[in-house]
C-alpha cells in the first residue's frame, strides 16, 4: 500500500537512520581493548548496532508519526472517536516483513556471533606461551604459574603472549572476568574450565580499573570485592617478577 | 468482624500446623542423633503450616470436607469482606491477585530504591554487603512473582472469563487455592532477613544456595510454593479457554489477549515443574544433606543452571506474552481499528512458546558448558526475533491510519512498543555469544532485562490497570493524574535505565554493593533519576485509591469497546452476564457498520449504556 503517509514515513526513516548511524560512529563505549579477543568482541558489538539502528528508527518513526498524524479528537459526548478504516491485515506487508526480518536473522544477525566464535577458536589455537591456573575461593583469587612454579594473588602477564587460563573453584561458583580482555568463564567446583587471551596491550589496575580480575558470578557476602589487580608488562619485566617470586 | 474470621482461622491453623510439623521433624532429628540440624525443623514446620493455613482459610470447609462425605459450606460474604476469604468468584480472585501483586510491586520497588541509594557512592555505606545481597535477592524474587502473577493471576483471572463469555473459570476452587498459596510466599520472603538474609539472588545457584544462612532455605521454599500456584493457574486457564467459551466463540473469534493467556498458560503449566524440581533438590541438599549439585563429590553445579533456566527463560514469556496481548487489545480499541494481522500474531505467539523451550542455554554461555552448543543456542535464540517482529508489525499496523484516542491506557500501550523495542534489540547482544562473553553479569544485562520486563510488561500492566479500572471498580480514574503518571514514568524510566547500558559496557558488574570509583558519576545520576521515578508512582497510588472511593461512575462501556467484558454492568454481577451472550463474529469489526461481535438471544440480555467517556 503506497500512499502519502507511507512515503513520508519512508523518507523520515531513511534520514533518521543515516543520522543515527553517523552519530553512533562517533561513540566509543568501551574501555581499552588489551587482547585480540577484546577486539573480536567489540567489533561484534558495533556490527550488531549498525544492523539494529535501522530497525530501531523504523519502529520509532512509524510510532511517532502515527501519534502526531493520526491523533483524533473524542466524540462530542466524550466517547471514542469515529472508527478508523476496517483494515484487518495486508498479507503482502506481513509476508514482506517476515521475509526481511527472517533474512536479517538467518544471514546477517547471526554473522558476528558465528564468525566471532570462529575467530576466537583461531586465536585459541595459536601457539601457547604458558598456562595460568586460576582458583576462586570465597572471596579471593589465586594464580598459579605451573611452568614458572610460582603462586601469586596478583595476575601478572607479559605482553604479546598467548595465555590459557585453567579456571576452577573450591567452594561455590565464581566467574573469572578481566574487563580489559572482555571474556569471562565461570569457575565451577569440581570442574576445570578454560579461556584464552592473546594479550596485545600493557596496563595495570592503578592506571585503568579494567585491568582487574573481577568475580562475575554472585558468590556470597564479599562477592563485590572479590577482585585482584592485573598487570600486563613487557617480557623482561615479567621475567624479573618471576625471579623475584621464585 | 465476621469478615476477618477466615483469615484469623487461617493464621491460627498455620501456627498449630507449624508446631506439629516442627515437633515431628525435631523428633526425627533427635532420633537420628543429629541435634545440630535446625533446617529440617523449619522445613517440616513450614510444610504443615502451609497446609494449616490453606485448611484454615477455607480449603477444608468449602472443599476437602466433601471428600469425606460431609457437606461443604461455600464461602459467601457480601461487601469488602469477600476479598478476605476463600471466594471462588474469578472476579474476586482477580482483585485479590491484583491488589496483592501491586502491594508487592511497590514494596519491591522500595527495595530497589534502597539499593540505588546504596549505589550512589562506590562503597558500602547504607547497607552492609550482606544486607545488600538480601535486599537485591528479595527485590529480584518479589518482582519475578509480580511479573508472573500480576497479569496472569490478576487480569487474566478477572477479564479472560468475561472476554470469552463464561460465568467463571473451569475450576473455581482450584483458582481460589492458587491465590491463597501466595500469601505464605510473601510471609516467607518477608521473614528472610530475620534468618540471616539470603545471599544467592533470585537465581539461587547451588552450591551457594545449599550453604549459607537459613534465609536461603526460606527463599527456596517460597519460590517452590509460588511455582505450585503458577502451575495450577496455568492448568485452570487452559481448561477454561478450551471448555468454557460462549456459544459461537470459535478459535478465530477469541480476543487476542485470550490467545496470549492461552500461550502463556502452556508455559506456566509445563515449564514451571522443572524449576520446582530443581529448587526442591536444593532444599533436599539443605534438609537431608544430599549432594546433587556439589561438584567436589560427584554432583554437578551446571546441571542446576540448565534445569533452572529451562523454566526461567520460558518464564519471561509468561510475563511478556500477556503483555503483548494487552498491548494489541488496547491499541485496537483506542485506534478504532481491527488488530492488524490477527492470525499471524496468534501464530507468532505459539512460535514464541515453541522457541522459548529451546533457548535456555543462552544463559550459560560463560558457564563452562560444552562450547559446541554455543552456536546452535545463539542461532535458536535469535530466531525469536522473527515472531517478535511480527508482534511489532501488528502493533504498528494496528495504529497505522487509525483514529488514535490518546487516553492513559493507550499511552501506556504505545509506551510498551517503544520500550520493548529497546529491550528486544539489546537482546541481540546478550544472545550473541561473543558479545555476551563480555556483557554476561554486567549492568548491560540488568538494563536489558529491565527494558523487557519493566518497559514491556509493567508498562502493559499499567495500561491494563487504567483500561479495566472502570470495569472492575465501576468508577473512572482521573485522566489528568493518569497522564502525569505516564509522562513521569516514561521519561524517568528511560533516564534511569539507559545509563545502565553504558556503565555495563564500561565494565561494571552486577549484584555488587561496592564498585570501582570510576563509575560513581553515572551511578549517582541513575540513583537520582530512580528516586524521581519512585515519586512518579505517588499520583498513581493516589489516583487508584481516591477514584475507587470518590471517582465518577464510569458506565458500562466508557471506551466503546467491542469485547464481551464491556457488554455487562460495571462491575459485572456474580454470574457475569444476565443472559448468555452468543458470539457471531470476532470483536474487532471497527469501521464496518455491519460488524457484530455478539448478540443476546431473545433480546432479553443486558443492553450496555451508551459510551460516555471522561473529561
Amino acid at each position: 500500500m503506497i500512499n502519502r503517509d507511507t512515503v513520508t514515513v519512508a523518507i523520515i526513516w531513511i534520514i533518521a537512520t543515516v543520522a543515527v548511524e553517523i552519530a553512533f560512529s562517533f561513540v566509543d563505549l568501551f574501555p581499552a581493548a588489551a587482547s585480540e579477543e577484546a577486539v573480536i568482541v567489540d567489533d561484534a558489538f558495533y556490527f550488531l548496532t549498525y544492523i539494529a539502528i535501522p530497525v530501531f528508527t523504523f519502529i520509532l518513526v512509524a510510532l511517532s508519526y502515527s501519534i502526531i498524524k493520526f491523533r483524533s479528537r473524542p466524540a462530542d459526548d466524550g466517547g471514542p472517536p469515529e472508527d478508523g478504516p476496517p483494515q484487518r491485515t495486508h498479507n503482502a506487508w506481513v509476508r514482506g516483513w517476515m521475509l526481511v526480518t527472517s533474512a536479517l536473522v538467518v544471514t546477517v544477525i547471526i554473522h558476528p556471533g558465528l564468525t566471532g566464535l570462529w575467530e576466537m577458536d583461531e586465536a585459541a589455537n595459536k601457539d601457547l606461551d604458558f598456562v595460568v591456573k586460576v582458583t576462586g575461593v570465597q572471596w579471593a583469587w589465586s594464580f598459579n604459574y605451573p611452568d614458572q612454579n610460582i603462586t601469586s594473588p596478583e595476575l601478572v602477564l607479559p605482553n604479546d603472549t598467548h595465555v590459557r587460563f585453567d579456571v576452577t573453584a573450591v567452594d561455590v561458583v565464581h566467574s573469572f572476568w578481566v574487563p580489559a580482555f572482555r571474556t569471562k568463564i565461570d569457575a565451577v567446583p569440581g570442574l576445570t574450565t578454560e579461556i584464552h587471551a592473546n594479550i596485545t596491550e600493557t596496563g595495570n589496575y592503578d592506571d585503568d580499573i579494567n585491568f582487574r580480575v573481577q568475580c562475575a558470578e554472585l558468590c556470597g557476602r564479599e562477592h563485590a570485592i572479590m577482585q585482584s589487580p592485573v598487570r600486563v608488562v613487557e617480557r623482561a619485566e615479567f621475567n624479573e617478577w618471576v625471579l623475584s617470586k621464585q | 468482624m465476621t469478615a476477618l474470621k477466615p483469615l484469623g482461622r487461617a493464621i491460627l491453623f498455620a501456627l498449630i500446623g507449624f508446631l506439629i510439623g516442627a515437633g515431628l521433624s525435631a523428633a526425627l532429628v533427635e532420633a537420628a542423633g543429629r541435634d545440630e540440624m535446625k533446617e529440617p525443623i523449619i522445613a517440616g514446620g513450614y510444610m504443615f503450616a502451609l497446609i494449616g493455613w490453606l485448611f484454615g482459610v477455607g480449603v477444608w470447609g468449602s472443599w476437602v470436607r466433601e471428600w469425606f462425605g460431609a457437606t461443604v459450606k461455600p464461602f459467601h460474604i457480601e461487601g469488602w469482606g469477600r476479598y478476605l476469604g476463600f471466594s471462588t468468584d474469578h472476579k474476586v480472585i482477580g482483585v485479590q491477585y491484583g491488589v496483592t501483586t501491586i502491594v508487592i510491586f511497590l514494596l519491591a520497588g522500595a527495595l530497589a530504591l534502597l539499593m540505588r541509594i546504596e549505589l550512589a557512592d562506590a562503597n558500602s555505606t547504607l547497607l552492609s554487603r550482606t544486607d545488600y545481597n538480601t535486599v537485591m535477592g528479595l527485590h529480584g524474587i518479589m518482582m519475578i512473582a509480580v511479573a508472573v502473577a500480576a497479569l496472569m493471576g490478576g487480569f487474566a483471572n478477572y477479564v479472560m472469563p468475561l472476554m470469552i463469555g463464561a460465568d467463571d473459570v473451569a475450576f473455581p476452587r482450584l483458582n481460589a487455592l492458587s491465590f491463597w498459596i501466595v500469601p505464605p510466599v510473601a510471609v516467607l520472603l518477608i521473614l528472610t532477613p530475620l534468618f540471616g538474609g539470603m545471599d544467592t539472588g533470585w537465581t539461587g545457584y547451588p552450591p551457594l544456595s545449599s550453604q549459607g544462612p537459613t534465609g536461603n532455605l526460606l527463599f527456596l521454599m517460597a519460590f517452590t510454593t509460588f511455582g505450585l500456584s503458577s502451575i495450577l493457574g496455568g492448568l485452570n486457564f487452559l481448561a477454561t479457554i478450551i471448555t468454557m467459551r460462549a456459544p459461537g466463540m470459535t478459535w478465530s473469534r477469541i480476543p487476542i489477549f485470550v490467545w496470549a493467556v492461552f500461550a502463556a498458560s502452556l508455559i506456566s503449566l509445563t515449564a514451571t515443574q522443572f524449576v520446582a524440581y530443581a529448587l526442591l533438590m536444593v532444599i533436599f541438599e539443605r534438609v537431608f544433606g544430599m549432594h546433587f549439585f556439589d561438584g567436589t563429590i560427584g554432583g554437578d553445579a551446571i546441571l542446576f543452571e540448565h534445569v533452572f533456566w529451562f523454566y526461567s527463560h520460558p518464564a519471561v514469556y509468561v510475563m511478556i506474552l500477556p503483555a503483548f496481548g494487552i498491548e494489541l487489545e488496547i491499541l485496537s480499541h483506542f485506534a478504532r481499528k481491527p488488530v492488524f494481522a490477527y492470525k499471524w500474531v496468534v501464530r507468532a505467539f505459539f512460535s514464541i512458546v515453541g522457541l522459548s523451550f529451546v533457548v535456555w542455554a543462552h544463559h550459560l554461555f560463560t558457564s563452562g558448558m560444552s562450547s559446541e552448543l554455543h552456536g546452535p543456542f545463539m542461532v535458536l535464540t535469535e530466531l525469536i526475533s522473527i515472531p517478535t517482529g511480527v508482534v511489532f508489525l501488528a502493533a504498528v499496523g494496528t495504529i497505522w491510519r487509525g483514529r488514535l484516542w490518546l487516553k492513559t491506557p493507550m499511552l501506556f500501550a504505545m509506551g510498551v512498543i517503544a520500550n520493548f523495542l529497546i529491550g528486544g534489540l539489546t537482546g541481540l547482544y546478550v544472545a550473541d555469544v561473543v558479545t555476551d562473553l563480555n556483557f554476561q553479569d554486567t549492568y548491560f544485562v540488568v538494563a536489558h532485562f529491565h527494558y523487557t520486563i519493566v518497559g514491556g510488561e509493567i508498562f502493559a500492566l499499567m495500561g491494563a490497570i487504567y483500561y479495566w479500572y472502570p470495569k472492575i471498580t465501576g468508577r473512572m480514574y482521573s485522566e489528568r493524574l493518569g497522564r502525569i503518571h505516564f509522562i513521569g514514568m516514561m521519561v524517568l524510566y528511560n533516564v534511569t535505565f539507559i545509563p545502565m547500558f553504558i556503565v555495563g559496557a564500561q565494565g561494571m558488574n552486577r549484584r555488587v554493593a561496592d564498585y570501582p570509583a570510576e563509575f560513581e558519576n553515572l551511578n549517582m545520576f541513575i540513583t537520582v533519576s530512580s528516586l524521581l521515578l519512585g515519586l512518579a508512582f505517588i499520583p498513581f497510588v493516589y489516583n487508584m485509591v481516591n477514584s475507587w472511593i470518590r471517582g465518577r461512575k464510569a458506565g458500562d462501556n466508557p471506551w466503546g469497546a467491542r469485547t464481551l467484558e464491556w457488554q455487562t454492568t460495571s462491575p459485572p454481577p456474580e454470574e457475569n452476564f444476565e443472559t448468555q451472550p452468543v458470539v457471531v463474529e470476532d470483536p474487532y469489526g471497527y469501521g464496518d457498520p455491519d460488524a457484530k461481535h455478539f448478540e443476546f438471544p431473545s433480546g432479553s440480555g443486558h443492553v450496555a449504556e451508551p459510551a460516555g467517556g471522561d473529561d
